[in-house]
């Protein structure tokens, strides 16, 4: 369960508890977080990451407002089970890539078409890329 | 909480304190920070009760300083304050003689962690074990409130990262700290609140979160404004 | 008064081999000083007759004697313990200050009250002291078996260790005859052993300024206690039992003023 929590490397501009949840997205995003999946507790998280505990705590305060994470009494903290919930993380992660994308290029004169096939292009590689260092483990 | 009202205090003619005042609150961690001789050693000593003020206030969760308060709040200096000749062992044991809130599992644990030999005699360590060993007694005492003077300067990288950590763990959870430093570097995203010092008074003094949602601004971003604008 | 312990306790172990180095001195020095002379002695007697007269050699030796004959020897060990302790009255303050580490940090951080601080190195000082002249008394009853040992029976005679001792100007200020000079040598040593701590103190509170201070506050001590025995003496006006009892209450004002004085510094505004 713990592995893999390689130390995030934060900017120091974003507020860092932000930053932990954003990380949360991305990793469920990812897969690499499942549904109903237990996370490390609070100070476990402030131990993992290195951060301060009051940032940890903040963390999951946030991700408990945006339901991403359930506590049910003294059991440890889960990543919610509600499919809408988790679709809607995966758009949002999707949306703010497109949107910094759109941003960047938005500046440079090219027809959508030569954009789109550029985009495929890239993102094919890209998969096949990370599939065969993965070892085959996506769950396109 | 701890305050400071109003310090005063001069040195060798200097007005090095020049009328400072702020609060380090339980379960934080707060930063002074400053260049160096900005005076953040003296406002720790000044707290310890190892120095007197000129003028001002200090009161710990209300009272004022007096012997009771050493069992609450423990002090690691930047320099070692253990005599050379003992060995790290009577250095702990000195500590358990004469402290009630000394935590004897906990100041083993840390010298496993620190990787310390407990035989070895203070006067042969480097600066960066030195550093290790001033935390662990300062640690290994159940205090609500922890001060550390300048507890990077000078160590190695490696030593730095292992000290850092101990800022993420539960040694420090619930507790108050307050340490000073002249450069803030990698150990931003581990404060809570930071007080910028420049020519004896508080210039600044924010939370380092809220700097960040509100304006989007680090903490050096801050400091860049303050000591250079 | 546990902490109290533990602290005379650290004072005394810190000096330990400082206290048993003098102690080892001395005793060399006064043993073999001891026994040569006795060798000599036996030896010029047996050259030259048993019943020789010589100015200094009577025919029947006594340990009075050989004290008085070994006296450089004897009192030399003393004076370097009397020098030894009184630096170290001085040293025992200012070697928590400096080296690499300042260990008065730790002193003035004990949750105890800091007077305890001043007590606790005023009674390893006295207790140092105390232990020297306990281990002389015990040379000394070792010199009187060595000299019974070494002295056939015939060529010596009996003696009392008052008059041991009388034949050795430092042995005799040491351990006075009488109970009373005890106290009085003694408790003097302990007053002065305060203004010396009081005035450290007053240095470390005040720093550069803080010499001036403490040089002014020893002499003013000084003065103050040598005051009635000296000038009032002179004038003729004050009865002796007067200006005895001024004498005793002056010292006693000087020890209460440095106590009180060193541990209101102590608290207040001593400064690392």
């Amino acid at each position: 369960m713990n592995e893999g929590w390689t130390s995030v490397v934060f900017n120091n501009r974003d507020p860092v508890y932000l930053q932990v949840v954003r990380h949360f997205k991305e990793r469920i995003a990812r897969g690499r977080l499942k549904a109903g999946q237990v996370i490390p507790s609070r100070r476990e998280l402030g131990a993992l990451l290195k951060i301060n505990p009051n940032t940890a705590q903040k963390a999951y305060k946030e991700m408990e407002e945006q339901r991403l994470i359930i506590t049910e009494g003294n059991s440890p903290s889960r990543i919610t089970e509600e499919a809408d919930i988790l679709r809607a993380i995966r758009s949002e992660l999707i949306e703010d890539a497109v949107e910094a994308f759109v941003v960047s290029v938005g500046r440079i004169d090219v027809p959508v078409d030569e954009l789109l096939e550029l985009v495929r292009a890239k993102y094919v590689k890209e998969r096949a890329r990370t599939n065969h260092s993965e070892g085959g483990n996506s769950d396109d | 909480m701890i305050e400071v009202v109003d310090l005063h205090k001069r040195y060798r003619g200097r007005k090095v304190l020049n009328g400072i005042s702020f609060t380090a609150e339980k379960g934080q961690i707060t930063c002074l920070i400053g260049i160096n001789g900005a005076g953040k050693s003296t406002i720790l000593k000044s707290i310890m009760g190892l120095t007197p003020p000129k003028s001002g206030t200090i009161r710990i969760e209300g009272n004022p300083v007096g012997p009771a308060m050493y069992e609450k709040v423990a002090f690691v200096p930047d320099h070692p304050t253990v005599r050379m000749g003992m060995k790290l062992s009577d250095g702990m044991q000195f500590m358990n003689d004469f402290y009630q809130n000394w935590n004897e599992a906990r100041a083993k644990e840390l010298l496993d962690f620190f990787k310390l030999d407990r035989s070895e005699r203070v006067g042969n360590l480097s600066k960066g074990t030195t550093a290790k060993y001033s935390l662990l007694l300062g640690l290994s005492q159940d205090t609500d409130y922890i001060l550390m003077d300048e507890p990077f300067s000078g160590i190695d990288m490696f030593s730095r990262e292992i000290i850092a950590e101990v800022f993420s763990s539960d040694l420090i959870e619930a507790r108050g700290v307050l340490l000073t430093t002249h450069e803030i570097d990698d150990m931003e995203h581990l404060i809570d609140k930071a007080i910028l010092l420049q020519n004896g008074t508080v210039q600044l003094a924010f939370d380092c979160e809220e700097m960040r949602t509100t304006e989007g601004k680090s903490v050096i971003d801050v400091m860049r404004e303050v000591y250079m604008g | 008064m546990n902490r109290y312990l533990k602290l005379v306790h650290m004072e005394i172990h810190r000096f330990r081999y400082i206290l048993a180095s003098l102690m080892a001195v001395t005793m060399v020095c006064q043993f073999s000083s001891f026994i040569l002379t006795i060798k000599r002695a036996i030896a010029f007697k047996a050259k030259n007759g048993m019943d020789y007269d010589d100015i200094g050699l009577p025919d029947i030796l006594t340990f009075p004697w050989v004290i008085l004959k070994t006296k450089e020897w004897f009192i030399l060990p003393i004076l370097l313990s009397v020098t030894v302790l009184v630096l170290y009255t001085i040293l025992i303050w200012y070697r928590d200050w400096f080296g690499r580490s300042t260990f008065i940090y730790r002193l003035l951080m004990l949750p105890s009250k800091r007077w305890m601080l001043y007590v606790s190195k005023l009674t390893a000082i006295i207790m140092f002291v105390f232990s020297m002249i306990a281990f002389q008394l015990v040379l000394l009853v070792g010199e009187n078996m060595i000299f019974k040992a070494m002295v056939p029976a015939e060529l010596r005679a009996d003696s009392t260790f008052v008059e041991a001792i009388s034949m050795n100007d430092a042995l005799k200020i040491l351990l006075p005859k009488q109970f009373e000079q005890f106290i009085y040598y003694y408790g003097l040593g302990i007053i002065a052993v305060m203004v010396i701590f009081t005035a450290v103190l007053l240095e470390r509170s005040f720093r550069r300024v803080g010499v001036l201070y403490a040089i002014a506050y020893f002499a003013g001590c000084v003065v103050l206690a040598v005051y009635p025995v000296s000038f009032l003496r002179m004038d003729e006006y004050w009865y002796p039992n007067e200006i005895y009892g001024m004498q005793l209450g002056v010292c006693l004002l000087v020890a209460v003023i440095s106590g009180c004085l060193g541990c209101w510094l102590l608290r207040k505004k001593i400064t690392v």
